[in-house]
């Protein structure tokens, strides 16, 4: 575990001749996938382009994402974890069970064509969707595909990427890995960064209660966390930096209507393969940015006085 | 004991647009309210196409309209939008994220009944 071969989108559109997507639905949730960096383009060493690749499906529904793909692979929900393990076994020559395999959905024989495929190609590329990483073994399902990327290296190039989603999100893990040396779930309350998923990520901190004020920006948690999560953000204060009102600004204390990142504020969003792209706004905006507004805030903070607890709320009466 | 389905939470296109359109827009709502099954399953538990569910998880339930859909069976689709968050676990194994697809669900049919607004009014500030 640890580590991922990867490769930015251009290398891919230029070099790419296998191309996996695995619990993901590009057709739909990335409809610009295919034909920018994937399957469509012609590269530098693709000229045919589509003629030139295959692409293969793993899911456990027939998406539209099946209609792009030269073979589909239905598996059975839950045994993502099971079928990687047995692919990196077959990868490596090693014998496999074929009932176990079974279990999975597919064929033995299947899992050997896949396999050959897989070590015969220039390129491949292997993208995983929230469909693998966001099931039953979650962080393991993740690290066994990266794991299979990095051993088929030894027999040919492979690289893999997560699909990841949702305008610049992959902006925020870069900037926090600069900054703190973590990408998400970072405790700064000692004045030095501490990682924990689990214990200081959002949602475990908002589902214990642990925060008593929250500031969101670029989100709408409350119509995507969890339940218990949402009920604390509505119990504790929480401000909301956004440039339209969501379901967290109903709830919230406080709306700050900012400017549209990328239509009508500069800034930089780092595509899923962790390229920055400047973003120059088309129009003009009335409310400031979301730098703006956090800049103004820090500002304000600055002014008051350092917090320090008062001696007596420390002590406990017996 | 009712039959559970795995209950198959993801995105869609029509989706991604109804975001950016507004989440309280009757099409959004329409979309986040709607589970697909397969037309066999929902023979077996007695649901019509267009019907009101009641579905049934772990850590809550909810009311959806059901309709037949190119599903495998033992299956339910549904839009991610907030009548999954009140189905969605909250525990996240030391990951940060809990369980986001593959919850085990019943099922029931529910005529008559109406999905709640799940616009922006139905949570409101509580301190």
């Amino acid at each position: 575990m640890g580590g991922k071969v990867s490769a930015t989108l251009g290398e891919i559109k230029n070099r790419a001749d296998f191309i996996m997507y695995w619990g993901g639905n590009p057709a739909e949730c990335h409809p610009r996938h295919f034909t920018r960096y994937t399957l469509i383009p012609k590269g530098k060493f693709l000229p045919n382009g589509r003629k030139d690749r295959t692409m293969v499906l793993v899911d456990i529904r027939e998406t539209a994402s099946a209609r792009a793909a030269d073979q589909f692979l239905q598996i059975r929900p839950g045994k993502d974890f099971e079928l990687i393990t047995a692919l990196r076994a077959v990868v490596k020559g090693l014998p496999v069970d074929d009932a176990l395999v079974a279990q999975t959905g597919i064929t033995t024989e299947t899992l050997h064509d896949l396999a050959r495929q897989m070590k015969q190609c220039r390129f491949g590329v292997i993208f995983f969707g929230m469909g693998l990483s966001m099931t039953r073994g979650k962080h393991m399902n993740s690290a066994a595909i990266l794991t299979l990327a990095t051993e088929l290296n030894a027999f040919t190039k492979f690289v893999t990427l997560p699909m990841r989603g949702h305008g610049n999100v992959t902006g925020s893990d870069m900037v926090m890995r600069w900054n703190t040396g973590y990408p998400f779930g970072v405790n700064l309350s000692r004045g030095y960064p501490r990682f924990n998923p689990g214990e200081y990520s959002t949602i475990d901190l908002l589902v214990r209660g642990d925060t008593d004020a929250t500031l969101v920006l670029g989100a709408d948690p409350g119509a995507t966390m969890p339940q218990p999560a949402i009920e604390h953000l509505a119990r504790t204060p929480t401000i909301v930096l956004d440039p339209k009102v969501t379901h967290t600004s109903k709830l919230a204390r406080v709306h700050i209507t900012t400017a549209a990142t990328g239509v009508s504020a500069p800034g930089t969003v780092y595509r899923m393969d962790e390229v920055p792209m400047p973003l120059r706004p088309a129009l003009k905006s009335p409310y400031p940015t979301d730098e703006e507004v956090v800049l103004k805030i820090i500002e304000a903070v600055n002014r008051k006085a350092p917090f320090a607890p008062r001696a007596e709320s420390m002590m406990r009466t017996v | 004991m009712a039959r559970r389905y795995l209950m198959n939470a993801a995105r869609s296109t029509k989706q991604g647009q109804q975001i950016n359109v507004g989440k309280d827009t009757p099409e959004y709502q329409a979309l986040v309210t709607t589970i697909v099954m397969h037309p066999d399953d929902m023979r077996e538990a007695g649901i019509e196409s267009g019907m009101a569910v009641r579905v049934v998880a772990d850590n809550g339930e909810g009311i959806f309209y059901c309709k037949d859909g190119k599903i495998p069976q033992g299956m339910v689709f549904v839009n991610y939008g907030p009548p999954t968050c009140r189905l969605m676990g909250y525990v996240t194994d030391g990951t940060g994220m809990p369980q986001s697809k593959g919850w085990e669900v019943e099922v029931f049919p529910a005529p008559g009944q109406v999905p709640p607004l799940v616009g922006p009014d139905s949570v409101k500030p509580q301190y």
